[in-house]
C-alpha cells in the first residue's frame, strides 16, 4: 500500500489499473481527457495488460463498451457532459443488454451555453437510464469508487453497467493524497469477470438484445433490469463492508455527517459536500445542531437508508448543483419521493446552486442552515432558493452592457 | 457452413442454414441476399445489427440465427463489431478463450443506416482497420418505417417523402468505402447467387474492413408483385443500374458487364415507384437522364 | 358504446376498413375512435385495426378486449391463435366471416355460444375483403345510412383515383344490401361496472438471473417456431414429373431459406414457414412450380 498525490482523474485511471480492466473503448473530452490519456500511456507501455481503442465517438464508445462486455470483457471507459448526452441512446440501450462495465463520468455543466465547468446536471440526465451511480466527494472515493462499482456491477444478482462520478476541475484537477491498494488486495476483493453462459462464443449461440413486441415482455425486461438495480443496494452494503475490510476505508451508501443529533441537515452530492462538512463544523462550533447526509449512491436510491439518516430532522436543506427546468433541483424532488408519506420526516428546504462552476461560500452554507431552521419553524416549505448575490448579477450586467453596445459607425444592421 | 469452393451454381448450398420464420415480407429481396450470405458464411458469426427491416429478424423468443447476433442502434452498429471483435482478440491474447471459439464480427444494416447516421461510425472503423464484415442490404429508403426517402434513393424514384419523385442523386457507397481502401469490397444482389457467393468467399478468406454491398429489391417499397423480385433484381444487372463489382488490392472490377445493356425504361416500368414518370405523362427527360447516367458510368468503366 | 374490430393481413384494406367506419358513425354523428395496430408491419401479416363510436364522448382507449361485433377479412386468420381473432368473443359478439362457407359452419366448428355470419365469397380474402368488412359492419349496427356509407367510402378512397373507389363502393354496399336481414344485430355493449368486479391477479414480479431476465435467445433458429405458412394466400406447388432437378434455382433464390433440395436434387417446399411471395414460381426454368389457392385447398379438404 502506498500513499500518493492524486488527481481525481489519476485515482479513476488506478482504479481502472488496479481492477485489471481488458478493454477500454477511449474519446476525450474535456475534463476528462487525462483518464484515458494516461490509460493510454499504461497500455503502450505494457503496465497494463489492456487494449485501448479510441472511438469516433461517445455513442460509438458506449456501444464498443457495452458489446465488448457482452462478449465477456472486463471494461472500463469514462467521458463527461456532452459526451454523456451524446452518448444518451446507448447508455440506456446497454444498460438493457444487462453488462457489466464501469464508465467514470467527469461531470460538466452542459450546454447551451456552451462551458467547461461543473454542475451535476449531465449525470443526473442518466439517472432513469438503468447505470448504477456512485457520486465521490474526494480523489480516494473514486478510486475505491470504481472498485467497488465492479464488484456491484458484475455480481450475478445485478449484472448493470455503473457510472463513478467525479466533479471535474473541483475533483478531475485536483491533488490529494490517495492510498493505494496492494494489487493482490485488489484481487482478492475483485476476482476476474466470469460472465458464464452470458458471453458470444461460437460454441454458444446467443441472440442479445432483440426486439420483442408488446407490453408484457417489454415491461417484463424492463422491471427485471430495475429489480436487478434495487438488488444492487445490498450488494452495495456487502461491497462496501468487503471493501472497509480489506483496506480499512468504509463507503457506506450513505454518509451521515455529525448527523445523528442534528435538527437541521445538508443534503448534497459530489466535491461540495467536503465544504458542508466544514461548515457543520464550524456551525457546530457556534452551537448550531447541524449536520450533513451525502447518499453516495443515487442508483440505486438508498430510500431507506435516507429515512433512517433524516428521520426525526426539523428541516433538510437539499443543495442542488443542477436544475431540472421548470421544476428545479433533482434531488429534492428525489429525496420527496423517499421521505414523503413516512412519519417523523424533516421539511425539505430546497436550494439550487453552483452552477456551471459557481463557488458556495461558507456564509452560504450558514445561511441555508438558517433558512432551513426558520422554514421549519414557521412549517412552509418555500419554492427553491438559487444561491445568487447581487453582486454576481451586477457582474452579468456588465457583460450584457458590452454584448448589447450601441457602437455608432461599427456597422451592423441597425 | 459451406468449405467447398464455389465454382458453379451446382456448388451453391442446398440446404440453408437461416432459420425460416422470420417477419420479412415475403419475396424480401434483402432476406434473400442475406439467406444467401448466411448459407456461405456460417453460424460462427456474430450479426451485429443496426436499426432497419432487419432489426425484426429476431423478436423474442425467435431468432433465424445459428451464431451470435447483437441488436445496437441505427447509427453505431460499426462500433458495437468493434467491440466485440476487441473483446474477443484481448481474451484470445490473454489466453482466456480457446481461438476455437472465436467468432467473425458481421455489421447487418440497411441503407438508412449505412448511407446515413451510421456513416460516421462505419467510416472510422473501416480506418481502424477492423476486421470486419458489413453488409448493407439495400432497398433505398426507410423501409422498416414505410419507404420514406434516404441517402440510397435513386433519381425520380417516389418515397413517402418524395411524392413526385426523388431529384437528388443516390449517394455511392461502394466508391466511399473504396475511398477508405478497405480489404475488401463488393456489390451484390441475391438474384445473382452465384456471383454473390464467390464474392462471400473470397472475403471470408481476407481480413479487414470488408464490404458486402447489396441491393435489396423491396416489394412494399418499390411497389411490385412479390414474385418479381429475381426479375427485376436481373434487371437492375441487366440495365447497367447496379454494377455488380467488387475492389481488391487495390483494383475495382467489374464481375458481369452487361452486353448489351437492357434499357433502363424496363426496370423503371416495372416498379410502381417509377409510375409517374410513364402516367399520365411520360416524362422522358427523366428517363433520358437516368439512362445517360448508367452510360456515361459504363462509358467510364471502358 | 359500440366496440367493432376488424382482423386480415396487410394489402387487404384492414386500416382502410376501420377508418371507413368510423368516418361513416361520425357522418351519422357519433363520437369516433378507430385505430389501426400493427404487429410487425409486414406485407401478408395479419393485422387488426378497431373502432369505438358512441353517442357521447370517449373515454375508453386502446385495443378492444370485449367487441360487438369481429369482422374477418381472411378467414385463413380464424385458427391462427396468434391472429388474435376470437380473443375476446361472448354470446353476444357477432363473428363475420369473408368465407364461402356457412355462418353456421364456421359457428360449429369454432364451437362458438354467438352468431356467426358468412360474406358473400366475391370479397373473401381478396383486397376488397376489407371493405366488404366495413359495409358489412355498417349495417349490422343498424345506425348508419346507406348513403353515409357511401359518403364515408367516398372521403377514404376517393384520393385513389375513381376506378378504386367505385371497386371499393361497390364491396362496401353489396355488403352493406346483403346483411339487410340482419340489421341491428349488433347491440352497443355495456362498460365495465365498478361494482362486483374481478380483480387483477396482480403479483411481486420475481428477480430472475441477468441472462434469462435479458431479451437474449440461447437456443439457435428459434423462428422455426413462427408458422409465417399462415400469411400464404397462394400455394406454390412442385411438379416433380416436369422438375428437372437443377438442385439450385428455387432452394437458393427462395428468400425464406423455405425450400431445401435433398441429396437426389429433388427441392422441398417447407409449407409451414413459405410465405407465398411466388419467387419460386416466377423462377422455374421449366415452370414446374404452380399457384394454387389456398383457400380453394382448404375446401377440397373438407
Amino acid at each position: 500500500m502506498s500513499r500518493r498525490l492524486l488527481t481525481g482523474n489519476g485515482a479513476a485511471a488506478w482504479g481502472a489499473r488496479l481492477a485489471e480492466v481488458d478493454y477500454v473503448p477511449a474519446f476525450p473530452i474535456t475534463p476528462q481527457t487525462e483518464i484515458v490519456e494516461t490509460l493510454a500511456r499504461w497500455c503502450d507501455a505494457g503496465e497494463m495488460a489492456a487494449r485501448l481503442t479510441m472511438l469516433e465517438s461517445e455513442h460509438s464508445m458506449v456501444t464498443a463498451a457495452g458489446a465488448a462486455a457482452a462478449a465477456g470483457a472486463r471494461v472500463f471507459t469514462a467521458t463527461s457532459s456532452q459526451g454523456l448526452q451524446y452518448a444518451m441512446e446507448m447508455i440506456f440501450t446497454v444498460a438493457g443488454w444487462r453488462v457489466p462495465f464501469v464508465m467514470v463520468n467527469v461531470s460538466r455543466a452542459l450546454a447551451s451555453p456552451i462551458t467547461l465547468e461543473p454542475d451535476h446536471t449531465d449525470v443526473l440526465s442518466a439517472r432513469d437510464a438503468g447505470f448504477l451511480q456512485i457520486h465521490c466527494a474526494t480523489c480516494q472515493e473514486v478510486m475505491d469508487g470504481v472498485l467497488i462499482a465492479y464488484r456491484v456491477a458484475e455480481d450475478a444478482r445485478v449484472r448493470l453497467p455503473a457510472i463513478v462520478n467525479e466533479d471535474g476541475f473541483y475533483l478531475s484537477f485536483t491533488r490529494e493524497p490517495v492510498e493505494l491498494p496492494d494489487p493482490g488486495a485488489v484481487r482478492r476483493f475483485l476476482p476476474a469477470f466470469d460472465p458464464g453462459s452470458a458471453a458470444f462464443r461460437a460454441s454458444h449461440p446467443a441472440s442479445r438484445a432483440v426486439a420483442v413486441l408488446g407490453g408484457a415482455p417489454y415491461s417484463y425486461f424492463r422491471y427485471e433490469a430495475h429489480l436487478a438495480a434495487r438488488a444492487a443496494l445490498a450488494v452495495y452494503d456487502e461491497a462496501a463492508t468487503a471493501f472497509a475490510a480489506a483496506f480499512g476505508r468504509s463507503w457506506p451508501a450513505v454518509e451521515r455527517y455529525r448527523s445523528d443529533d442534528a435538527e437541521v441537515v445538508f443534503f448534497m452530492i459530489g466535491a461540495f459536500a467536503t465544504k458542508a462538512k466544514d461548515a457543520v463544523d464550524r456551525l457546530r462550533e457556534a452551537g448550531e445542531r447541524v449536520g450533513l447526509v451525502r447518499p453516495r449512491l443515487l442508483r440505486p436510491w438508498p430510500d431507506a437508508a435516507l429515512r433512517e439518516a433524516l428521520a426525526g430532522k426539523r428541516a433538510v436543506a437539499v443543495i442542488d448543483q443542477n436544475l431540472s427546468m421548470g421544476m428545479g433541483g433533482v434531488l429534492a424532488a428525489e429525496l420527496a419521493s423517499a421521505l414523503h408519506g413516512h412519519a417523523g420526516m424533516p421539511m425539505i428546504v430546497p436550494f439550487v446552486g453552483a452552477l456551471g462552476g459557481r463557488d458556495i461560500a461558507a456564509e452560504e452554507f450558514f445561511e441555508i442552515a438558517r433558512a432551513a431552521r426558520a422554514a421549519a419553524a414557521a412549517g412552509v416549505a418555500p419554492g427553491p432558493r438559487l444561491l445568487y448575490t447581487a453582486d454576481e448579477l451586477r457582474e452579468v450586467r456588465k457583460l450584457q452592457a458590452i454584448a448589447h453596445a450601441e457602437r455608432p459607425g461599427a456597422g451592423g444592421t441597425r | 457452413m459451406s468449405e467447398a469452393v464455389i465454382r458453379s451454381m451446382k456448388d451453391l448450398p442446398s440446404t440453408h442454414l437461416l432459420g425460416t420464420g422470420t417477419a420479412m415480407c415475403a419475396g424480401c429481396g434483402g432476406l434473400q441476399a442475406v439467406h444467401e450470405i448466411y448459407d456461405v458464411l456460417g453460424g460462427r458469426t456474430v450479426f451485429v445489427n443496426a436499426a432497419g427491416c432487419m432489426t425484426l429478424l429476431a423478436t423474442y423468443p425467435f431468432t433465424p440465427f445459428r451464431g451470435g447476433w447483437l441488436y445496437t442502434s441505427m447509427a453505431s452498429a460499426a462500433a458495437g463489431a468493434q467491440g466485440i471483435r476487441d473483446a474477443l482478440d484481448v481474451l484470445m491474447a490473454k489466453g482466456r478463450l480457446p481461438i476455437e471459439e472465436d467468432l467473425t464480427a458481421v455489421v447487418l444494416a440497411g441503407d438508412g443506416s449505412s448511407y446515413g447516421m451510421g456513416l460516421s461510425a462505419t467510416s472510422a472503423a473501416i480506418e481502424r482497420g477492423l476486421d470486419f464484415l458489413y453488409v448493407c442490404y439495400d432497398n433505398e429508403g426507410y423501409g422498416n418505417t414505410g419507404q420514406q426517402a434516404s441517402g440510397a434513393t435513386p433519381l425520380g424514384a417516389r418515397t413517402a417523402t418524395t411524392p413526385r419523385g426523388q431529384r437528388l442523386r443516390k449517394k455511392d457507397l461502394f466508391d466511399i468505402w473504396v475511398a477508405h481502401r478497405p480489404a475488401y469490397a463488393a456489390t451484390v444482389i441475391g438474384a445473382e447467387p452465384l456471383d454473390l457467393a464467390k464474392k462471400i468467399e473470397r472475403a471470408r478468406s481476407i481480413r479487414g474492413p470488408r464490404l458486402i454491398l447489396a441491393l435489396a429489391p423491396c416489394p412494399t417499397g418499390w411497389e411490385f408483385e412479390p414474385e418479381h423480385a429475381v426479375e427485376i433484381g436481373r434487371l437492375a444487372v441487366q440495365t447497367g443500374l447496379f454494377p455488380l463489382k467488387e475492389y481488391v488490392d487495390g483494383k475495382v472490377v467489374h464481375t458481369r458487364i452487361p452486353r448489351p445493356r437492357v434499357p433502363v425504361v424496363d426496370y423503371l416500368a416495372a416498379q410502381g415507384r417509377f409510375r409517374h414518370l410513364f402516367e399520365p405523362v411520360r416524362d422522358d427527360a427523366l428517363i433520358g437522364e437516368i439512362q445517360a447516367e448508367v452510360d456515361a458510368y459504363w462509358r467510364a468503366v471502358g | 358504446m359500440y366496440r367493432i374490430r376488424f382482423h386480415g393481413r396487410g394489402g387487404q384494406g384492414i386500416k382502410t376498413a376501420a377508418q371507413a367506419l368510423g368516418t361513416a358513425f361520425f357522418l351519422e354523428g357519433f363520437e369516433v375512435q378507430d385505430a389501426p395496430r400493427y404487429g410487425a408491419e409486414r406485407r401478408g401479416a395479419p393485422i387488426f385495426a378497431y373502432v369505438r363510436a358512441a353517442r357521447a364522448p370517449i373515454q375508453e382507449r386502446g385495443v378492444i378486449a370485449r367487441p360487438d361485433a369481429v369482422l374477418v377479412a381472411d378467414e385463413t386468420l380464424v385458427p391462427v391463435p396468434a391472429a388474435g381473432v376470437l380473443q375476446g368473443l361472448a354470446e353476444r359478439t357477432v363473428l363475420v366471416v369473408a368465407s364461402s362457407e356457412t355462418g353456421e359452419t364456421w359457428r360449429e366448428r369454432l364451437a362458438l355460444p354467438g352468431p356467426v355470419l358468412a360474406l358473400a365469397p366475391d370479397e373473401a380474402g381478396g383486397p376488397l375483403a376489407g371493405m366488404a368488412c366495413a359495409g358489412a359492419a355498417a349495417r349490422l349496427v343498424g345506425v348508419i345510412g346507406r348513403e353515409r356509407l357511401e359518403a364515408a367510402v367516398r372521403e377514404e378512397i376517393g384520393k385513389l383515383g375513381a376506378a378504386v373507389l367505385e371497386r371499393n363502393l361497390a364491396a362496401a354496399l353489396a355488403a352493406y344490401d346483403a346483411l339487410a336481414p340482419h340489421a341491428g344485430l349488433v347491440a352497443e355493449g355495456a362498460p365495465v361496472a365498478a361494482a362486483g368486479y374481478r380483480p387483477p391477479e396482480w403479483i411481486e414480479l420475481p428477480r430472475d438471473t441477468a441472462h434469462f431476465a435479458a431479451p437474449d435467445i440461447d437456443a439457435p433458429a428459434t423462428s422455426v417456431a413462427a408458422k409465417t405458412g399462415a400469411w400464404r394466400t397462394l400455394r406454390p406447388v412442385i411438379d416433380y414429373a416436369r422438375c428437372n432437378r437443377c438442385s439450385w434455382v428455387c432452394g437458393t433464390l427462395c428468400p425464406d431459406s423455405a425450400i431445401a433440395v435433398d441429396a437426389d436434387r429433388t427441392p422441398r417446399i417447407d409449407y409451414d414457414h413459405c410465405k407465398g411471395c411466388m419467387v419460386c414460381l416466377a423462377v422455374c426454368p421449366p415452370h414446374a412450380i404452380a399457384a394454387e389457392p389456398e383457400r380453394a385447398r382448404a375446401e377440397a379438404a373438407e
